[in-house]
């Protein structure tokens, strides 16, 4: 007599839910047109956002909900309300630590190393859509860390660019609350920070002279023509926005701003869809970045 | 080297912890092998039955908070509740748990069993994942195939005790594979000794060259599917923190490895299977392989087996 395999946990079970067929349409319209994938184990998220939406439209059903998505006439902004929804996060420093790990061990000995030969000892990063700064504070004091080990006798350049003049500023100014110091350690704060008060602390003059601000347009051919020579790019939570077409030319973009032998980090569920034919997917210990091959390299040392 | 093995092939046949391997791991083994809806239930209450630890420790399975609250108090009933790929996972890895004494495993227990049962249900998605595009039937086997592909550790462990505790020590400081180590420091790997153990409990070769090329990264078509499938899943769980008790340093690039071009030279509709989606599907799984895991062999399940 055959059995059934018992569930660990009888977490939202899809075949039982009332509308699991337009939950997995509107999970697969997501994906192609976001690159945000929600696997089964994490659809009862998905399913979570989708309903704050359904509620604040007043529609009655997932399938109708799944109507505003793709027939009703302002499905373009249905769309983006509900990427906003699911993409709602604050960030602070130190988030991806995985990520910092990834750098030191595989991705930066491999550039150094190919570089090493070759022109200027110097990196290049750019974080596309940096928001109020987070992330490139984050990299500029990894850098500083590795100054005199990883680092010694290299120089690197952080640009950080944005569409938002208000991310921009806030960002430039390097003031940040303690919710946002939350997994940053006494000795960096001591080491790259400056008590301005009111619970905040700011960015020292060291460690905000490590990153350029900008505002750069992705959709603008001619300033991302101009973006050149780059080692790692990081663009998290922004390609989402993008319609498929304009997606495949923001990721040409970075595929020749980048170095051979360069890397783009995107967010963690996001991907390129169905993967861009010429970057490649890698994945390192809890962490996931697209590699610019670069001819007669294999990527990430011993298996 | 080839010394070397045919040494270690002596000695493998000598060894009395492990021939002497429990009588229910080949009905188990040959059972196992079967699509799960021709898997008796009554063959596999009698295998659970025929042994007083592993029913109870389906019993203590059953009955912890996981499933549920009431209360189980037969075989049948556990079973039943546990479903076949918990039962099979007990009995496979209580068997060869009972393989060695305690005090010879080298390799934390627990790390070693989140690790092969890990590969195992991901080599077992990816066989589904993959049987959606081509006609690959096995999906079973790929389980045993990641479930059974370290056994060489147990081999290192009895043989070569401190040398290989002495790898394994390096590999963690050097957060390196533990294959490289071993070629430097015992002059043979896992694979070399997991292969000679397939081959003298006399698996098939499937098996056998699952254990012996899962980690060449030289191109392996002549090794058929399931070595590229368990080489793959392999690197996926040590990658995402099922490895050997310790983060690797490492990069990977799977659709580069020469695993998945052999599997795309034996099937070539593969080359358009979405294998970021397939990986962003995985990792969505990790947690509940994770939690499936430490639930079947977790630390204190193991520690408290071996007592009874």
């Amino acid at each position: 007599m055959p059995f059934e395999t018992a569930k660990a946990k009888p977490a939202l079970s899809l075949e039982s839910s009332p509308g699991a067929s337009a939950y997995l349409a509107i999970r697969d319209l997501i994906y192609r047109t976001s690159g945000i994938y929600h696997p089964d184990e994490g659809l009862s998220v998905l399913i979570t956002h989708c309903m704050h939406r359904t509620a604040a439209l007043g529609a009655s059903s997932p399938s109708q909900y799944l109507e505003h998505l793709t027939t009703r006439p302002n499905r373009a902004a249905e769309l983006r309300l509900l990427l906003n929804e699911i993409t709602v996060s604050e960030t602070y420093l130190f988030r991806y630590p995985a990520q910092l790990d990834a750098l030191r061990n595989v991705i930066l000995p491999q550039i150094l190393q190919v570089k090493g030969f070759v022109g200027p000892k110097c990196l290049r990063f750019w974080y596309a859509g940096c928001s109020t700064g987070e992330e490139p504070h984050t990299l500029a004091m990894f850098l500083l860390e590795e100054k005199e080990r990883l680092l010694s006798g290299w120089t690197w350049d952080i640009l950080a660019t944005d569409l938002n003049d208000n991310s921009l500023e806030t960002a430039g100014a390097g003031i940040y609350a303690e919710h946002a110091l939350r997994a940053t350690s006494d000795g960096m704060r001591r080491k790259y920070f400056k008590d301005v008060g009111d619970k905040k602390l700011q960015a020292n003059d060291l460690l905000r002279a490590q990153i350029r601000f900008d505002r750069v347009n992705l959709s603008d051919d001619s300033q991302m023509l101009f973006q050149k020579r780059v080692d790692v790019i990081f663009c998290r939570n922004v390609l989402i926005y993008f319609d498929p077409a304009s997606k495949r030319r923001v990721v040409q973009h970075f595929y020749s701003n980048l170095l051979p032998g360069g890397f783009l980090f995107l967010g963690c569920d996001e991907s390129l869809f169905h993967e861009d034919d010429s970057f490649r997917l890698v994945h390192f210990s809890g962490a996931t970045a697209y590699w610019k091959p670069a001819a007669a390299q294999a990527v990430g040392g011993r298996q | 080297m080839n010394g070397k093995l045919s040494q270690l092939r002596a000695q493998i046949e000598q060894l009395d912890s492990l021939e002497t391997a429990p009588a229910i791991l080949k009905p188990l083994l040959d059972m196992m092998r079967l699509p799960s809806d021709q898997i008796k239930l009554e063959k596999v209450i009698e295998l659970v039955s025929h042994d007083g630890a592993i029913a109870a420790q389906c019993l203590r399975m059953a009955n912890s908070p996981l499933f549920g609250t009431r209360y189980i108090e037969t075989v049948r009933s556990a079973v039943m509740a546990l479903g076949l790929e918990r039962v099979r996972s007990i009995l496979l890895g209580l068997c060869m748990n009972r393989l060695l004494p305690q005090s010879t495993w080298v390799i934390a227990p627990d790390a070693f069993w989140r690790h092969s049962l890990g590969c195992a249900l991901v080599a077992q998605r990816m066989a589904q994942r993959m049987a959606q595009r081509i006609e690959y039937p096995e999906p079973e086997k790929a389980y045993l195939a990641g479930l059974l592909h370290d056994l060489g550790f147990l081999v290192n462990s009895v043989l070569y005790t401190e040398d290989f505790r002495e790898c394994l020590r390096c590999a963690a400081e050097q957060r390196a594979p533990l294959h490289v180590i071993e070629a430097q420091l015992l002059g043979f790997t896992h694979c070399d000794s997991g292969q000679l153990l397939c081959e003298h409990w006399g698996l098939s070769q499937e098996f056998v060259d699952a254990a012996r090329c899962h980690h060449d990264a030289s191109p392996l078509p002549v090794a058929g599917p399931l070595a590229n499938l368990v080489r793959l899943s392999d690197l996926l769980c040590r990658v995402r923190h099922l490895g050997y008790g310790y983060d690797e340093i490492m990069g990977i690039d799977l659709r580069g490895d020469a695993a998945w071009q052999s599997l795309v030279t034996i099937y070539p509709a593969l080359r358009d299977m979405d294998l970021v989606r397939f990986t962003l599907d995985i990792d969505g799984a990790m947690e509940q392989i994770v939690e499936t895991v430490d639930s079947v062999f977790g630390a204190k399940s193991i520690a408290s087996s071996t007592t009874n």
